[in-house]
């Protein structure tokens, strides 16, 4: 009886366990699917809105823009995608003609008589970039043309009366001169213009979707792009298809030396490589790390939580992961974490008590804290990877020397920090900004100086900053385009918030190189100019630099011709899956 | 008095509540919330900018303005588009009310049977070694964080198993059915804990009753006197403990959803708030407050149905 009793246990357990066995999907290996992991929701997918990475590497999937950057080339190059060429810029650097590629269509769409998408014309662009200017509509890409197209801003301020928006009234610096042919007039010069028009708020949406769908417009994308979404619905996951009539468009050539072999994989291939696009919403990093492990993700940036299990301290991968034939991706992100000053307050005008306070950090503990030790020390404003950069320079006031700094603070007025008030120093609410200011507070009690440190939420740092109400803060800024002059501009001193000079940093010196180098081609001049502004922002020390942060991305080895990149626009058409790898890695995991 | 009277008037009291509830929601969304502006248009916003976003968000109309408009999204239900997302929030609830529910619902139902069948048999034996292993068990389950569970289950049944799906969902019937096995048995054993030493506090009530002696002394078996009596006494309790929890189930579980990257109205809270999406929480707190006083009348009622000495009034 006992034995029978224990026979029946084990049989259903076994039952149980079959059961559960069932319940995990099996991977469709019948065709190339890429399936990727999100960190944040989606923003919808209408271009004028796509302001954040997530958004936009989606709206990519969907719609192209005139330019984007060449998949195989480092630094960031800017190559024709929907323009025919590069544009023809005009003496004075303010005429800008593009001929658009003939017989691009849109995708087939409910919009479209017949439902047939049509032709891409040049008026499409002109259409999609008064709509990133339509002020009803508050495109968050506005900045990026703000004040640079002649005409346009005094379309929008005149539309901004209205209750409708004309958008039949000729621009002078945004016409269609023929059904190829765009021109842009810009007021003044500005090279750095090129690359808005590859970043997906200027990409081309057609007028006939946008009225049909009207505020739901945001739910269904019509693009020309090499994928096709029909309807999209708030989810934790997308899925999008091949689009069928994508026009022919092979694999880039031209690579970078370190690209030559993925171009000679490749060479004559038509885009895009796989048939479908499933793209997997996953917040929380455990359920990431784990569906990577398994290989329901084929790439994914190492977890924080993570980082130790998976990274060596040399910058390898852990005997498990290498075994399993992951491979291992380092990016220098194009970004920088800073200190700010208040640049208002009487106290920190004084150049020696802010040198004094950035010798006081130690920029290699706090990396070690924060960045598993695996960031890079910022020397002054401008990362690695762009023209102003400069590998061997360092900053004098970078490396943490306490008895320098006691010095400094002396002659600054302030010996061992005696007559100066409590500083406060304002972060973003979450757990490691707060660790990170109670390090910066515990830095700066070594020199005598007081701080107290203030949590907010982004909304309300983002008004203290905004009404100059605030003292010092942490934050970062990361490059919406590959120039020094996306950071630089951060101590320009006519852009003082709410532009993008949160510190009020203003010094007429720096504001007239700036100008200057701001209109220059990019030519050997102009980086000799960036990196003289980038020398005077180390050794003013405005901000107190923190790091230039690094992405460690893995990735499968079925997963091909995945190249890191900061602008992801669009990558999903270069990558390809190799499905026999694929399966006989999946049997390993 | 009539039932229909009776729930008549409570929907009657239903609309002062609404208000005070509006006017809290209101009072710290619109008076005390920080101006989103900046943060909807991020890091290149100008003056001119956001003066523009608050024209269009309403968020420079009077306060009595904006309060009526929260009054009006209490009683219409609309409750215009997320700031974030720019969706339709009806259309967002919709969606994520049945992922929601269908990993709540399930989850709710056997933790509760469970619960109510595990205290009986401890009322049953109280004092009892199994009572005491029950009830050390109970408080073993209610002392280990939630999110522990949820490491733990993802890791090892999950992962190192391969028992279940890490994450995900599928909509419709039974495509869901192997995402949500997992999350709904952490939901049982993170519930059952708490209902079990609940409903055994309110069964021992009954136990030591002078009907339950009577029974007894009659000669009823135990099994007549637990199911027959005890519970049916014990019902007020229950009822009251469950149907209060019904609003909660339809609003998702916001870690579970989270971890196990289910979308439903728990995960959209969470976004929601991490987002200063002030719309899609107030549409979320309104919802709560009616969703929690429409189930208190139920429950009230409900009374009268399992006791008929309860009169309502």
């Amino acid at each position: 009886m006992r034995n029978l009793k224990n026979l029946s246990f084990l049989a259903l357990s076994l039952l149980l366990t079959l059961g559960f066995q069932s319940c995990t999907k099996k991977q469709n290996l019948d065709e190339k699917v890429l399936n990727l992991a999100v960190t944040a929701e989606i923003k919808g997918l209408d271009p004028i809105y796509a302001n954040d990475l997530y958004s936009s590497s989606e709206v990519a999937r969907v719609y192209e823009g005139l330019l984007e950057y060449h998949y195989l080339q480092r630094p960031y190059t800017l190559t024709p995608n929907l323009a025919e060429a590069m544009p023809t810029v005009s003496e004075d650097g303010l005429t800008y003609t593009f001929k658009i590629k003939q017989g691009v269509l849109f995708h087939d769409d409910a919009a479209f008589p017949e439902g047939k998408g049509r032709e891409l014309v040049a008026e499409d662009f002109v259409y999609s970039i008064k709509r990133l200017a339509d002020p009803k509509l508050q495109g968050l890409g506005w900045w990026m043309i703000d004040g640079k197209i002649a005409g346009l801003n005094e379309w929008r301020a005149k539309n901004a009366e209205k209750d409708s928006v004309d958008y039949s009234e000729k621009i002078e610096g945004l016409q269609a001169l023929d059904k190829y042919t765009l021109q842009f007039k810009l007021t003044k010069p500005f090279p750095q213009f090129l690359y808005s028009l590859a970043m997906p708020f200027t990409f081309a949406v057609a007028k006939e979707a946008v009225e049909k769908y009207g505020k739901e417009f945001i739910n269904h994308p019509v693009g020309t792009g090499p994928f096709v979404l029909p309807v999209y619905q708030q989810s934790n996951k997308i899925v999008y298809t091949k689009n069928p009539n994508f026009r022919k468009k092979l694999f880039p050539t031209g690579a970078s030396e370190q690209f030559k072999e993925i171009e000679a994989a490749n060479k004559g291939k038509t885009l895009p490589l796989v048939e479908k696009v499933i793209v997997n919403l996953m917040k929380e990093s455990q359920p990431r790390w784990l569906n990577f492990q398994k290989g329901r993700i084929d790439y994914i940036s190492v977890p924080k939580d993570n980082f130790d299990s998976a990274i060596t301290p040399d910058n390898g991968l852990t005997g498990n992961l290498a075994k399993l034939g992951i491979e291992l991706a380092i990016l220098p992100s194009l970004d920088v974490t800073y200190t700010a000053f208040n640049h208002d307050l009487k106290l920190f005008q004084n150049v020696n008590l802010r040198r004094a306070m950035a010798l006081a950090v130690d920029v290699h503990e706090s990396n070690k804290l924060f960045y598993n030790g695996k960031s890079l020390p910022a020397q002054s404003i401008v990362p690695p990877g762009i023209a102003g950069y400069e590998k061997n320079f360092t900053s004098p006031y970078r490396e943490k020397d306490l008895e320098k700094a006691k010095a400094l603070l002396a002659k600054a007025g302030y010996p061992e920090g005696k007559g100066l008030p409590e500083i406060t120093y304002d972060c973003p609410s979450s757990t490691v900004s707060r660790q990170q200011a109670e390090h910066f507070k515990k830095q700066m009690a070594e020199l005598g100086i007081n701080i107290k440190v203030i949590q907010n939420t982004w909304p309300e740092l983002q008004k203290k900053i905004q009404k100059r109400s605030i003292q010092m803060w942490g934050i970062a800024w990361g490059a919406d385009y590959p120039d020094a002059e996306n950071f630089l501009q951060l101590l320009y001193g006519p852009n003082r918030a709410p532009g993008a000079n949160g510190s009020g940093y203003d010094n007429a010196d720096f504001n007239r190189l700036f100008e200057k180098a701001t209109v220059m081609q990019d030519l050997p001049e102009r980086t000799a100019l960036y990196e003289k502004l980038n020398r005077m922002a180390a050794e003013e020390v405005p901000l107190i630099y923190g790091v230039h942060r690094q992405n460690f991305t893995v990735k499968h080895s079925f997963l091909k011709n995945f190249i890191p990149t900061d602008f992801d626009a669009g990558q999903a058409q270069y990558l390809d899956i190799d499905l026999k790898a694929k399966a006989e890695v999946l049997k390993k995991l | 008095m009539n039932i229909w009277s009776y729930i008549f008037r409570r929907i009657l009291y239903v609309i002062p509540v609404i208000l005070g509830v509006c006017f809290i929601i209101f009072f710290i969304f619109n008076v005390c919330a920080p101006d989103p502006a900046q943060s909807l248009l991020g890091k290149h916003a100008t003056l001119q900018q956001m003066e523009e976003v608050r024209r269009e968000l309403g968020l420079n109309k009077p306060y009595w303005e904006q309060y009526i408009d929260i009054v009006k999204s209490a009683f219409t239900f609309d409750f215009g588009r997320s700031w974030q997302t720019k969706q339709e929030i009806i259309e967002m609830i919709k969606l994520g009310a049945v992922p929601s529910m269908t990993m709540t619902v399930p989850a709710f139902v056997i933790s509760t049977i469970l619960a109510i069948i595990i205290s009986l048999m401890v009322s049953f034996f109280r004092g009892s070694a199994l009572d005491r292993v029950t009830v050390i068990t109970c408080v073993a389950l209610m002392s280990i964080p939630s999110l522990a569970y949820i490491l733990f289950g993802q890791w090892f049944f999950a992962y190192e198993l391969g028992l279940f799906e890490i994450s995900g969902y599928e909509s419709g019937f039974p495509y869901f059915v192997p995402y949500i096995i997992l999350p709904v048995t952490i939901w049982v054993f993170l519930a059952i804990g708490p209902d079990v030493r609940f409903f055994r506090t309110v069964m021992l009530d009954e136990v030591y009753q002078d009907y339950v002696r009577t029974a007894r002394a009659k000669g009823l078996s135990e099994k007549k006197i637990l199911f027959k009596h005890i519970l049916k006494n014990a019902m007020i309790p229950i009822i009251t403990y469950v149907i209060i929890q019904i609003p909660f189930l339809i609003l998702g579980a916001l870690l579970l959803e989270s971890f196990f990257s289910i979308p439903g109205l728990g995960a959209m809270t969470i976004t929601a708030v991490n987002a200063s999406d002030f719309p899609v929480i107030k549409a979320m707190t309104v919802l709560s407050a009616v969703a929690y006083i429409i189930f208190t009348i139920i429950t009230d009622v409900l009374y009268t149905v399992v006791d008929p000495r309860i009169r309502l009034k």
